[in-house]
This record gives structure tokens, sequence and C-alpha cells, in this order.
């Protein structure tokens, strides 16, 4: 099972995936190919996304049972905490904690 | 258009007493995540934990153990949705060693809990149930007439002879079992390895114990502790859980030794489908019917010699 989603990609782009999986919902393309055919996919996902944003999931082998991977996202970045993964946003209380675990500041030498 | 507009102007949902249905078993869970150096809070009704990257959504309805390192704090509210979740929350030190332990199961009925201490009460039943957790430890099998002194010195001998083997198969000098609380770092890297492996195991083991509704202080094997029981259990799996973990990472040599057995351990727990055998070997160990219903709204009974009765009701009748 593969699921991908595209965002602020070239129509073509989009055309050129339902030829492999189909479109359930704007953007959201499912469909079950091989390990070879998904990573050419997302080879060709990732070379003509022209900054927009996809992502890609799979069943893998691992505990959860899935892996993604994303490219182009600003907010979102994936976290493996020791092999698990998850998803990791910036938001404003991401700001305001920031300050309480950042690393003490470096002394600037002369 | 009219939809949309009562949609919006609908009340916020009230969120009722979480559903028990809702939560995967215990097996069917991810097994452990380790946390440090984060704020654990609820936003809305996520459970959200500061990491460096950014802001991390924690999966706990199906996350079997959380693992809290140094420097983390866990707020009210996170602290009520996990348990909520039955989700086992441990804080650990920087020995990887436990220190404290939290969490309700995802039962909510104290039959197992009943039956455990009945098998625990008893002489006859409770030796029953020690000597089939030994017999387990021993692919073999052990014979009948065996005395427990006897026993526990061949389990002495087993976990003798398998640290020697894991130490001549990874080449990795084992002198003895050490580690100094107070000091992590004193402790040689493969007693380094054992202790945070050992840690996630411990977890993993009690976060099965209070799934399936039972209680970790009635041990059988071990006794006197809060987490007897706990260590019965892990005691089952650990040689051949943690250690080929430890034994590999330790050969490997390098930095962060306790991270590197997290990463391993994992992937050997999911091959092992640890958490699957656990949860069974719990229900067999203690007869039980492997299955139970978890949707219960019911208020309980009250015992009585002749039989228990109807609790919640006014016993009173007409005399009142």
């Amino acid at each position: 099972m593969l699921v991908m989603t595209l965002e602020r990609v070239p129509p073509s782009l989009r055309g050129e995936l339902t030829r492999w999986l189909i479109e359930v919902q704007t953007g959201v393309y499912v469909g079950t190919v091989s390990a070879t055919v998904r990573d050419l996919l997302w080879d060709k996902v990732v070379q003509h996304a022209r900054g927009g944003r996809c992502t890609q999931l799979y069943r893998s082998n691992s505990e959860q049972g899935f892996a993604v991977r994303m490219h182009g996202e600003g907010r979102r970045t994936l976290v493996d905490l020791e092999g698990y993964q998850l998803v990791a946003v910036k938001d404003a209380r991401y700001e305001t904690l920031k300050g309480n675990f950042a690393p003490p500041e470096e002394l600037e030498t002369l | 258009m009219t939809d949309l507009m009562t949609h919006q102007s609908q009340a916020p949902i009230v969120w009722k007493k979480q559903n028990l249905r809702e939560l995967p078993k215990f097996r069917d869970g991810t097994s452990y995540l380790y946390l440090e150096h984060s704020t654990l809070e609820q936003d809305g009704r996520s459970i959200q934990a500061f990491h460096p990257e950014g802001m991390i959504t924690i999966p706990c309805a199906s996350l079997g153990v959380l693992l809290l390192g140094p420097g983390t704090s866990v707020s009210h509210s996170a602290m009520k949705a996990l348990s909520d979740t039955g989700c086992s929350v441990l804080w650990v030190g920087e020995q990887g060693v436990r220190m404290y332990a939290s969490g309700v199961g995802e039962s909510r009925k104290s039959e197992r809990l009943m039956r455990q201490a009945r098998l625990w009460a008893h002489p006859r039943s409770r030796e029953r149930i020690v000597r089939q957790m030994y017999t387990m430890r021993f692919p073999e099998g052990l014979p009948d007439h065996l005395t427990l002194q006897q026993i526990r010195g061949r389990e002495g001998a087993r976990v003798r002879d398998l640290y020697a083997r894991y130490s001549q198969a990874h080449g990795v000098k084992w002198q003895e079992r050490k580690y100094n609380r107070g000091n992590w770092d004193e402790a040689s890297p493969i007693n380094k390895a054992i202790s945070s492996g050992t840690a996630c195991l411990y977890g993993l083991a009690h976060a099965a114990i209070l799934s399936c509704g039972y209680s970790p202080a009635l041990g059988f094997v071990h006794t006197g502790k809060q987490l007897s029981f706990v260590y019965d259990v892990a005691d089952l799996y650990k040689m051949e859980v943690v250690m080929p973990v430890a034994f590999q990472e330790a050969a490997r040599g390098g930095q962060d030794i306790d991270r590197r057995v997290r990463l391993a351990l994992r992937d050997h727990i999911k091959q092992l489908r640890l958490l699957e055998r656990m949860a069974n070997d719990l229900l067999t160990l203690l007869d039980d019917r492997h299955e139970i219903d978890p949707g219960d709204d019911d208020v309980g009974e009250l015992w009585d010699p002749e039989g228990n009765v109807q609790g919640g009701v006014n016993h009173a009748g007409d005399d009142a």
C-alpha cells in the first residue's frame, strides 16, 4: 500500500501520478506498487515538484508498520526517535519553550 | 450552505470518558518511546513534547511505555491523558535505572487481580507458578523432582553460561554485572548497555502487567517489592532479549551506547514479537481465559459469602 500527497506541484506531475495511483481526494494518491516502482515514483515527484510539497507513506517491516518521507515541507520535519518516526512542528509553543532547552551560547573568544 | 453554517455554530465537542475498546491491545501497539530534555503537555486533545526540531505529537494511545529521561517535565493534563489511554510512564535516570512508574491499565475490572492474588496467596499454587516461570527459561525443560533450591542453582549456571557465550560470540570481555547508581560513567560499556536495555524491558513488563489488569507488586519468584512481579516477568526474557543487543552494541564500541541499545532493541523486540508474547505468557501463567470485555460501565458488585450481590442499589428496601 502506497499513499502520496502533493501540494502546489505542476499539474502534469499530478496527472503523471494517476497513471499508477488513484486520486481519492485532491492531492491524495493511493495504490499498491512494488518497492522499486515506489522509489522511482518518489524520485520523479521530488525531481519535478518545483517548490511544491510532497509526502510518501508506505508499508514497512518496522514496529510502526509504515515509513514516511517528506519533501519541501517547511513547517513539519520528520524526527527519528530511536527507530520511531514522528513529526515535529515548529509552532508558537515551540518558540516559547525553545529558550529553556537551548544549549548555553559559547563564549566568544578574542 | 446551511449545513456549513450549522456546523460552525455548534458548541465545542464534549469528550466522554475514554472508551477502552478504542485502545489497541498491548500486543498490537508500539513498544516504547524515550524522551529527554523536553516538556510534555496537552494541546487541544493532542499530547505534545518539545524537541529541538519542533513540537512532536505523541501517539500515546498505541504506545506501551513512555520512558522519561533527565530534564523532562509533564503537565497534569498530559499525565491524565497518558493514564486514560493506558500508556505507562517511567521516569528513568541517566543510569537507565528505573526510578518511578505510574499509569493504569486498559482494564477497569479487578477479576484478574483477584485471580493473581488467589494464586499468589496459596503456597501450592504459588510454587506451581514459580516452577512454571523457571521452566519457561529452559528450552529443554526442567525435571519435576528438583527442589526450588536446585532450580535456583541451575538458573544461576544458565545465566553464567549465557554471559560467557555472548561474551565469546561478540568478543566482549565479561567480568561481572556491576553498576553504580551514583556514578553512571564508572560502569563498563557492556554494563551500561545492559542497564539501558534492562530499563526498557522493565518498562515493557510493567506496561504489560498493568495493561492486562494485574498488580506489579504480587510477585511469585521475587517478593517484598512494589515491582516484584515486574522483575518476575522481565527475568523470563532478559537473557534472550537484552543480552544479544547489549553485547552486540558493546562490541561496536563508540559513544552513546545507551541510545544505540534502545535503537537496536526496537527491531529485536519487533522480531521476537515480544509484546504479543508477554501478554500471552502472562495470561497463560495465571490461567486466564485470554479474553476480557473491555467496555464495561457497570458499578461492580458487593461481596457476600453466599455469592456476590448487585452494587449501586439501595439494599435497605422497605425497612428504611
